[in-house]
């Protein structure tokens, strides 16, 4: 087999509450005619045995991993687990995790930005988030139900048939609040066009911020969540030690609340674009293309988190311009 | 970088070349100089004096770990479709008669990453999700199972005097007496996972090799561990040389594409003194002491095996998996070298009549 010439192994997150469809549309993913080979980690607990059975009559190959619950001991299981799968680099294109339905999918996603491995191995596709139309309003209270749509680049609004139009445009306008960075779709029975969910690149740096002008432009709504995003957009040059300082320290202090931040800055001094991601305290960044020519030099960020004081971060980022 | 007068020396050289299917995931010696070797395709192979025998075709789960009885009268190998398999070795002259499959463990669908026999008696550890297993060859049966708990099983690791058995996961290490396998284990605690670990050949050491990138080093029955940091990545492999004259063995670790060797002060509160060495071009995914001396092997994803004089300088390189190599072991006496690569190269290397002297 020849192999790629970019060797990396692009990685899906699955989460979702348990009867989401989070199974469903993994039995989609693996018996889609998508010409990829999956490979699937998936949790023992949950609706394992019946994965186990579709997916080996797809001829696929599925991975279990060790782990019930997610906390810090996922790392090296996970990281034991791929590098397993690793020795088998040609039988497989594309990885799916499937996390609990009880997860907080930040464990997973931070062992891609930190681990020295996994980051030359393993590029971090995208985190796909399967909610109940219907039952997440029984859910709300979970901060575990936040998080999976906080932390998600696509979320799947599934079964839609079992609510009203009313309803689902509530919820969808509530989950726009928590995730404005996110796609949603609104899906029965986990269907979806499989262009949607694998070789998204959310993560892609260099595709970092197809952030959605209309999210930009939008004008602040009011919301009860704790769980909330909101972009900052604003002309000029940012002074690039005051900004190091006011980044480094927000981490620091607020790391733990902020899930996901994404952002392109116009730093002083530089003709390149500075284009950076972020998981709680994790930062990712690196100069992006030049600014094209009587292109707006602009810094735009995405903020998603619990408990953000939005005014306090537009002043605190106002003060590292220029 | 090579050291004076030893560039271009021949420690080594090359004795025999062959190939299984994918990655070599393992290989292992026995004590009368038997090879095993097994892929990722699932082979399980036998070398003796230039021929291959194949135990296990290429089927469709990875075998991943493999180990002879310290008497060489049992091969045990495990992998991803859950089984364990032990074969009884024969003293025949011809390899096509050395081995009899004597049992095959079924685990259903967890994978066996680690096995382990007993420095002296015939009994086989393997890991099993959160437990260690314990099989005894004597009776063909399952003696206990040890409950790690914290997590999956990263490593296993006897007391090479028998007495104890090390198992390290998350949280640190627990170490079960083989003297009474219901006594609640010791437990080594670290604030991250250990995913490696290894006892120092006279069994009074013992070290870990964490995620949070340090080193931790314990005498063992002592609580005042020694902990090792400054790594650039989670350390990926241990191995502790053969005593100085002072009495206590060097330790080389692994991380990334750097190796560090640790000497151990002459006062213990002066702690431990590291050596890097560096020529790697890649990640180091074997690392294993000489049985005599200190001369150090290092095998690593660049397509080198670089064999450390002294374990200090640059003796000899060897060459040979295109991809990168996987896996390396030393025989019992140290004259001859087997290396697996990632493309299914399987090498072996006898010492050179010209290169005596070398550690």
């Amino acid at each position: 087999m020849v192999a790629t010439t970019n060797n990396t192994v692009p990685v899906t997150v699955l989460t979702g509450y348990l009867g989401a469809g989070k199974t469903t549309l993994l039995n989609r993913i693996l018996t889609h005619e998508h010409g990829k080979k999956v490979a699937v980690i998936v949790n023992e607990f949950g609706e394992v045995g019946i994965d186990n059975q579709l997916v080996i009559d797809a001829d696929e190959e599925i991975f279990e991993m060790n782990n019930g619950c997610i906390c810090c001991t996922v790392r090296g299981d996970l990281i034991r687990i791929i590098s397993n799968l690793m020795k088998r680099r040609h039988k497989f294109d594309h990885l799916v995790i499937e996390t609990t339905g009880l997860a907080d999918p930040a464990p997973v996603i931070q062992t891609f930005f930190v681990d020295e491995d996994m980051k030359d191995k393993i590029a971090l596709d995208a985190v796909v988030t399967v909610v109940d139309a219907k039952h997440i309003q029984q859910h709300w209270d979970a901060d575990e139900a936040q998080e999976q749509i906080a932390f998600a680049d696509v979320i799947l609004l599934n079964k839609t048939d079992l609510v009203s139009p009313e309803e689902l445009a509530d919820l969808e306008s509530k989950i726009q609040g928590m995730n404005k960075m996110a796609k949603i779709y609104r899906t029965q029975n986990s269907e979806l066009s499989m262009d949607a969910l694998l070789g998204v690149q959310a993560f892609d740096l260099d595709r970092a911020l197809e952030i959605d002008p209309e999210f930009l432009n939008e004008d602040a709504h009011e919301h009860d969540e704790t769980v909330k995003s909101f972009a900052i957009v604003e002309s000029g040059e940012l002074d690039g030690q005051k900004l190091n300082n006011w980044l480094s320290n927000l981490l620091q202090t607020k790391g733990v609340d902020i899930f996901r931040m994404k952002g392109i800055l116009n730093i002083a001094g530089e003709d390149e674009r500075f284009v950076f991601q972020g998981v709680h305290m994790l930062l990712d960044g690196k100069p992006d293309r030049p600014w094209k020519k009587g292109e707006t030099r602009k810094n735009e960020l995405v903020f998603i988190g619990r408990n953000l004081d939005e005014a306090q971060l537009r002043e605190d980022f106002k003060q590292c311009l220029v | 970088m090579f050291g004076v007068g030893t560039k271009g020396k021949v420690l080594f050289q090359q004795q025999w070349q062959g190939s299984l299917s994918e990655y070599v995931t393992a290989v292992a010696w026995s004590p009368d100089g038997l090879l095993a070797a097994s892929s990722a395709a699932g082979e399980v192979v036998l070398w003796q004096d230039g021929n291959l025998l194949n135990l296990l075709p290429a089927g469709l789960a990875s075998i991943d770990c493999l180990a002879f009885s310290a008497d060489g009268k049992f091969l045990a190998a495990g992998g991803q479709n859950g089984q364990v398999r032990v074969w009884e070795v024969l003293s025949n002259n011809l390899v096509e008669d050395r081995a009899n499959l004597i049992v095959t463990l079924d685990n259903a669908a967890k994978w066996i990453d680690k096995l382990s026999w007993h420095p002296t008696c015939n009994q086989l550890a393997f890991s099993l999700g959160r437990y260690v297993q314990i099989w005894d060859a004597n009776i063909q049966t399952v003696i206990t199972t040890l409950p790690f708990a914290n997590s999956s099983v990263l490593d296993l690791a006897w007391q090479p005097n028998g007495t104890n058995i090390a198992i390290a996961g998350d949280g640190g290490i627990k170490v079960w007496s083989t003297q009474d396998w219901d006594d609640d284990p010791y437990l080594i605690e670290m604030p991250s996972a250990s995913i490696v670990t290894a006892w120092s050949g006279d069994s009074k050491y013992i070290a870990s090799g964490n995620l949070d990138n340090t080193i931790t080093v314990l005498e063992y029955g002592s609580s005042h561990p020694w902990v090792m940091r400054g790594f650039p990545g989670k350390i990926s492999n241990l191995t502790w040389s053969q005593p100085l004259l002072n009495n206590t063995p060097l330790l080389a670790a692994s991380s990334v594409e750097g190796i560090a060797v640790w000497k151990k002060a002459v006062k213990d509160e002066d702690g431990w003194n590291a050596n890097i060495l560096t020529v790697h071009d890649g990640r180091i995914k074997a690392l294993e002491f000489h049985p005599r001396s200190l001369l150090l092997a290092s095998a690593a994803d660049d397509g080198w095996l670089v064999l450390w004089t002294t374990a200090k300088q640059v003796g000899q390189i060897l060459e040979g998996a295109r991809d990168g190599f996987a896996c390396l072991a030393w025989d019992q006496e140290g004259k001859q070298l087997a290396a697996g690569g990632q493309d299914g190269e399987l090498i072996i290397w006898s010492e050179s009549k010209r290169g005596k002297g070398f550690g």
